[in-house]
């Protein structure tokens, strides 16, 4: 039986929504099978990501919750580990690079994970610095990579006042690197007074907005990834 | 007639029977850096040692007149006990609050040892409230316990337990009821060590992060037997999102309700009744350590009274680091525009 583009697309989609991780890699093989039908970034962004586009709109409804989202982002990897490997990238000029982690005094880390998933998604360079992190790592692995982007996350109150110190270091020496704060404790009026340049509240609140970004994404971006 | 102290004010309050004015505690932490200062240590010893924990409550509910007094500080306790070991970053600068290091990552990973109440620094903790018992007579002394998903969360990786709820639901069901018979432990611990009343803390359970459906099967259940198994005044503390789950969350049957900011206090008091104890709801970071007016410190405290609290809790721990002016404020406040009853509790 002949496969299209659409059905193949479809499958990644359902498959994401649905946290069939076994599906996604079915459907990714499908993609790499099927190369005068769709390319393998056509299978990241129309169908992981339109996925996920997807798993936005039902955390916003309250249909999904956190659990959802996390077993969803588990599929969308299921399929990317399949695909990433097949995009070539474009020779002139580096990618976008990111540095992110849960900054010291946090051991959690489902808000930086889901954001990272959406660096992963566009190609971004990522250096995930994990969780914990001291506050001294995160300086020095920008100002190390130069990163265009530098996110910090933090879950509890009593762990945010670590990224001001860390802003005030990048910003002192790196003016261009954009900051983005995370966590359920911020505030924007908190992230504004640290000097950061984006905030996102919650990991729910990272999910609609990554997503968000990877709507943009998929509207200016067709064939590779972005530098 | 003689003025209540503390103690007499927060227990006639719990019991809904009139005071002179409401009562200015907390169930979470309320320890600050000028009473840290005062006694010339450092919050990463607080912990650690029961001279130090006790006098860090003591000396803080001393120097802003507060009505009672919480221990311990941290959530890492019960996980280091469990062997899960324990971060106190006694090396960072600044203020940092325990963590556990070493969190099981797998549902069969999963051992709790027998002995955890007499592992860690629970005999610490145990010593601090000996201390504050002798100490603090005319003080409301509580306790705080994890409720059973966040202690959950503390002892395995939280993503593998929320996938878990999804996932391996008869597991996580089996686990979950192990960690509500060591939630009920610890009340009944603390309970023979003599406190006056315990905050459950099941702040990883909000919207945030759970369905209201999902909260129905997997925590109302479980925090319902643990406040069945609480004698002493308790309380339903949640912070996040819970406007879709308050009347759940009235349904465990505790005595009184914590919400944080997030809470829309008046709809749940419309929603719960003016029979019930609600306690909240104003960012102690936002309140009592960034805004710089007086002013604005007192409005913040005033709406809370004024949507219908008994009691103004801070949505979480005050963060240490308070401005003195605002703690002052706070108290303050309290104690003079709390003078009108609340919904719950009328006044002498």
């Amino acid at each position: 039986m002949a496969t299209t583009k659409e059905e193949i697309l479809e499958e990644l989609i359902e498959a994401v929504v649905e946290y069939e991780e076994d599906d996604c890699k079915a459907a990714a093989q499908k993609v790499l099978d099927n190369p005068d039908l769709l390319t393998p970034m056509d299978g990241v962004l129309d169908g992981l990501a339109a996925g996920m586009e997807k798993v936005g709109v039902l955390f916003d409804t309250h249909e999904y919750f956190v659990p959802e989202v996390l077993m969803c982002a588990d599929a969308l990897y299921a399929g990317l580990d399949i695909l990433r490997p097949h995009i070539k990238l474009e020779d002139e000029g580096p990618r976008a690079s990111v540095v992110l982690g849960s900054v010291q005094g946090d051991v959690h880390d489902i808000g930086k994970n889901l954001v990272k998933m959406m660096f992963d998604i566009a190609g971004w360079e990522v250096h995930d610095l994990g969780r914990d992190v001291p506050l001294e790592d995160f300086v020095e692995k920008q100002l190390d990579t130069k990163s265009d982007v530098l996110a910090m996350s933090a879950m509890m109150t009593t762990t945010m006042l670590g990224m001001k110190k860390v802003i005030a270091m990048v910003k002192e020496k790196n003016p261009d690197c954009l900051i983005m704060l995370g966590g359920a404790p911020l505030t924007r009026d908190v992230a504004n007074l640290f000097g950061a340049d984006g905030y996102a509240e919650s990991a729910g609140n990272a999910v609609s907005e990554g997503i968000k970004m990877i709507g943009s994404l998929r509207k200016y971006q067709k064939g590779d990834v972005p530098k | 007639m003689a003025e209540l102290t503390g103690k007499e004010r927060v227990m006639k309050m719990f019991k809904k029977e009139p005071i002179d004015r409401m009562p200015c505690f907390s169930g979470q932490g309320s320890v600050t850096i000028q009473a840290i200062e005062k006694m010339e240590t450092q919050f990463s010893k607080i912990h650690n040692d029961p001279e130090l924990m006790a006098g860090a409550a003591l000396t803080s509910a001393r120097m802003w007149d507060l009505d009672g007094l919480v221990i311990p500080y941290d959530m890492a306790a019960v996980a280091e006990a469990m062997g899960r070991g324990v971060s106190l970053y006694d090396a960072a600068e600044g203020i940092i609050y325990p963590t556990v290091p070493n969190k099981w990552k797998d549902l069969d990973e999963i051992d709790i040892p027998s002995n955890y109440m007499s592992q860690g620094r629970m005999p610490v903790i145990d010593k601090a409230f000996g201390i504050l018992k002798k100490d603090a007579p005319d003080l409301a002394i509580g306790a705080w316990v994890l409720g059973p998903f966040t202690l959950g969360g503390q002892i395995m990786e939280l993503d593998i337990l929320l996938k878990g709820l999804k996932k391996k639901k008869d597991q996580i069901e089996a686990f979950l009821a192990q960690v509500t018979q060591v939630t009920i432990d610890m009340c009944k611990h603390y309970e023979s060590l003599g406190v006056d009343f315990i905050c459950v803390r099941e702040m990883g359970s909000g919207t945030d992060l759970l369905s209201p459906r999902m909260w129905k099967t997997l925590i109302q259940p479980n925090l319902t037997k643990v406040f069945d198994a609480i004698s002493v005044p308790s309380v339903n503390h949640i912070c996040g999102s819970t406007d879709m789950i308050i009347e759940m969350m009235h349904e465990c049957g505790a005595d009184a309700l914590s919400v944080d900011q997030k809470n829309n206090v008046v709809e749940t008091r419309a929603k719960v009744g003016n029979d019930v104890l609600i306690f909240g709801n104003f960012d102690p970071y936002g309140t009592l350590t960034t805004l710089e007016d007086t002013a604005a410190v007192a409005d913040v405290i005033k709406k809370c009274i004024d949507d219908g609290v008994d009691s103004v809790w801070p949505g979480c721990d005050i963060w240490p680091d308070v401005r003195k002016e605002n703690m002052e404020t706070y108290v303050q406040t309290v104690k003079e525009y709390g003078v009108k009853p609340s919904p719950a509790v009328k006044r002498i």
